[in-house]
């Protein structure tokens, strides 16, 4: 078949959509159509069969009407400390922001995006008074805290949706130490994809619960997918993007693209690090032979300090890290992938710098190097877990897809890609074929095992009923005979657990968790600890495939009930 | 909005996958997407009938998956070889190699027919050579080859030339027409 005729075929068949191009009427000088999301020449290559194609969604930029020059300019979120009892007043705005030489509007709190950074005491309770003037009804979410059910920020399950003007009040409790953030639930893959959304670092009351470093920073990984008129459109009634999810073409910290930190010669430096990217997983190291130390997951620290040459995370995790800058000089944070070339077939070598750490010559304040040498161990309550690993299987869940009224071209796309997926997405390999996937034709699945039923009759599992105190062993399997087949960071709320193993590979050093990366193609064994009762989600971290069903619900029946 | 999904997709003539076994789900083990099958190339007797896979799963990492600093997978391999007779003479020694065999890493002996070993590139060949020793200091294999398989990711390969892109000039991406 000749190419021509394929897309004229493919424009014939798909005519509603691709009259679809709608101008934003209020002159607000948003570019509002859809086009093509930006790619490198040979993946332009692959979309070629998609020319006049637009997803079957209304395409949505932020602030529709509003003049950008008008917006106050973001600020970098700034260090909040609340004690117990404390309130904070988060009011999510529109704010306007330069990334790259392009003027753009994004969401923030109190000025700043990322919002500001709250730092509180383990076991401290604050009030949070979250007012809600972006352009559509949210909820925000504590992320890895094990806080109170009704205030977890989940829409039609925890609580209404916050409208546009509404206050909403939630008493927020962290009863871990650690890294957590907080972000939206509705929509989240506009309002999280532009910046709203902030650091939490609770700490632990013992004084000596990290080693001593010099300096403390809290890192937001992010991207943000730009072309030359600016945010590229999102869906409004369900996201696009929905196969593999946004992969932005800037990669940001702190919602910086040149994020720069001087430090002295000698400082050990502690690094908070959150993915609060969609669906970009980092492989972050430090050029120039800069030693990590990973000492800290998502709920805490490890068993055991190790030495790493990079940290690899995915959309929702944290990671805390210790580094030393030993020699003077400029020091890149890079973010090191191979990215699928699909036109070519091949892998490709891809490095990014996120940052750079400027070292002076002038000598640390107070030398922390005999700590930083040393590895330290930590009891968290491991053993017990560790000693009931061999038991049955509570639970089994299967990742899958299925799809509906996808444009033909995907389809055919999607036939000559089944022969082979790589274990994790570290980059959008088919930006033109993910443009035209939405939540309104695939459906994202997390399902009973069920090999005797046709998968167009599954739904979500359902009846996952536990009580407080509980040990659930829970099986997690990325079934990769889907049609798409992708690595899904999976979210569990209100509780904790540990990785048990992969594949059948025993986890040698143990932290608690409440977000897990479960490549193509892997089992992956949890136990979690129903400890918080209530009414829970288990979800991909992914908005956009959250948004496309990604989704399930359990209950933890409170002691005694 | 999960319901409205499933009443759109409820409408939308619905296509899906297989479902998953039950038997795979019982026994997690390295992932069968990833597993490689080593065909034999029947060059010396007694090897003919001879079968392998080779188990591919993530090199124990805190973070779950494992990477090299050049952001290759590092990945664990367990290589099982049976119907395989003993040699008369020498040693069945495992390799790893690139596709285009500019680099080549020894894994060792296949002793009583399983070995293990890592990899640290996305796209390579299992290969196992008779050897008049061990072969522990050669750069590659210089004796004949009796099992050989390709990593999974070997079946990515260029669009132009195929489909949509029969049109395309392969010549000009650098592969041969
Ligand atoms: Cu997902």
């Amino acid at each position: 078949m000749r190419l021509a005729a394929f897309v004229v075929g493919l424009a014939l068949c798909f005519t509603p959509a691709a009259a679809q191009q709608v101008s934003d009427p209020t002159g607000s000088g948003d570019s509002l159509v859809w086009r093509m999301p930006p790619s490198s020449p040979n993946m332009q290559m692959l979309m070629a069969p998609f020319m006049g194609i637009v997803p079957d969604v209304t395409p949505f930029l932020p602030g529709p009407g509003v003049d950008v020059l008008t917006l106050s300019e973001a600020t970098v979120g700034g260090l909040v400390r609340l004690a117990d009892g404390d309130t904070l007043r988060l009011e999510a705005t529109l704010l306007r922001r330069e990334i790259d030489g392009r003027m753009i509007k994004v969401y923030g709190f109190n000025g700043q995006s990322p919002g500001p950074t709250i730092r509180v005491p383990q076991h401290s309770t604050i009030i949070v008074q979250f007012t809600n003037r972006i352009d559509f009804p949210t909820t925000l979410r504590w992320h890895g805290v094990r806080l109170d059910n009704q205030f977890d920020g989940v829409p039609g399950q925890t609580q209404s949706p916050v409208r546009v003007g509404e206050t909403y009040t939630a008493e927020v409790y962290f009863p871990d130490a650690g890294a957590f953030w907080y972000h939206p639930h509705q929509r989240g893959h506009i309002a999280q994809e532009l910046g709203l959304y902030g650091a939490i670092i609770v700490d632990s009351p013992d004084l000596d619960y990290y080693s001593s470093a010099n300096l403390e920073e809290t890192l937001l990984l992010d991207d943000v997918l730009l072309d030359d008129l600016g945010i590229l459109p999102f869906g409004f009634e369900a996201p696009v993007q929905a196969l593999m999810g946004r992969f932005g073409n800037v990669l940001l910290i702190n919602g910086q693209p040149d994020y720069r930190r001087s430090v002295n010669k000698g400082d050990v430096v502690r690094l908070f690090l959150t993915d609060a990217s969609n669906t970009r997983p980092f492989n972050l190291r430090i050029e120039g032979g800069v030693r990590m130390k990973l000492v800290g997951g998502d709920l805490g620290k490890f068993e055991r300090e190790e030495w790493i040459s990079s940290v690899i995370i995915a959309p929702g995790q944290r990671y805390i890290v210790e580094v030393m800058f030993e020699e003077e000089g400029e020091f890149a944070l890079t973010n090191r992938i191979t990215a699928v070339d699909h036109f070519l077939g091949e892998f490709e070598y891809q490095v990014d710098t996120l940052g750079i750490f400027e070292v002076s010559s002038r000598p640390t304040d107070f030398d922390y190097s005999a700590q930083f040498e040393t590895l330290r161990t930590y009891d968290g309550g491991f053993d017990e877990v560790r000693a009931q690993a061999g038991r049955p299987v509570d639970e089994e869940l299967v990742l899958s897809l299925r799809i509906g009224a996808l444009p033909l071209p995907v389809i055919r796309m999607l036939e000559m890609d089944t022969l082979y997926y790589p274990p994790v997405e570290f980059n959008d390999a088919m930006p033109m074929m993910n443009w035209l996937s939405t939540g309104m034709n695939v459906l994202w699945l997390m399902h009973d095992p069920a090999p005797d039923v046709d998968p167009r009759d599954l739904g979500p599992a359902t009846g996952w009923r536990f009580r407080q105190g509980d040990l659930v062993k829970i099986r997690l399997f990325n079934d990769p005979d889907s049609w798409h087949p992708m690595s899904h960071p999976l979210h569990l709320h209100g509780q904790r657990f540990v990785v048990l193993e992969q594949d059948g590979v025993p986890s040698s050093n143990l932290v608690w968790r409440d977000t897990v990366l479960v490549p193509v193609g892997s089992t992956v064994d949890l136990m979690v600890e129903m400890s918080n009762p209530g009414s829970w989600m288990f979800n991909c971290q992914i908005p956009e495939h959250l948004g496309a069903g990604m989704s399930m619900s359990f209950v933890v029946q409170p002691t005694g009930a | 909005m999960i319901s409205i999904v499933l009443a759109a997709l409820a409408g939308a003539g619905l296509t899906g996958p297989e479902s998953p076994t039950e038997c795979r789900l019982a026994a997690p083990l390295a992932p069968e997407f990833y597993v490689i099958e080593l065909v034999s190339t029947r060059r010396i007797p007694g090897s003919g009938a001879s079968t392998g896979t080779v188990d591919v799963t993530f090199a124990p990492s805190p973070f779950g998956v494992s990477l090299t600093e050049n952001g290759d997978y590092l990945r664990d391999l367990e290589i099982n070889v049976s119907n395989l007779r003993a040699p008369d003479q020498g040693s069945f020694v495992v390799w790893v190699t690139t596709p285009q065999l500019d680099s080549i890493e020894r894994v060792g002996v296949l002793g009583d027919g399983t070995l293990r070993g890592q990899v640290r590139w996305n796209k390579f060949l299992v290969v196992i050579s008779l050897e008049q020793d061990d072969a522990s200091t050669a750069p590659r294999w210089a004796g004949p080859i009796i099992l050989r398989g390709m990593s999974k990711s070997g079946a990515m390969h260029t669009s132009a030339g195929h489909g949509p892109f029969e049109t395309e000039n392969c010549a000009s991406y650098g592969f041969r027409e």
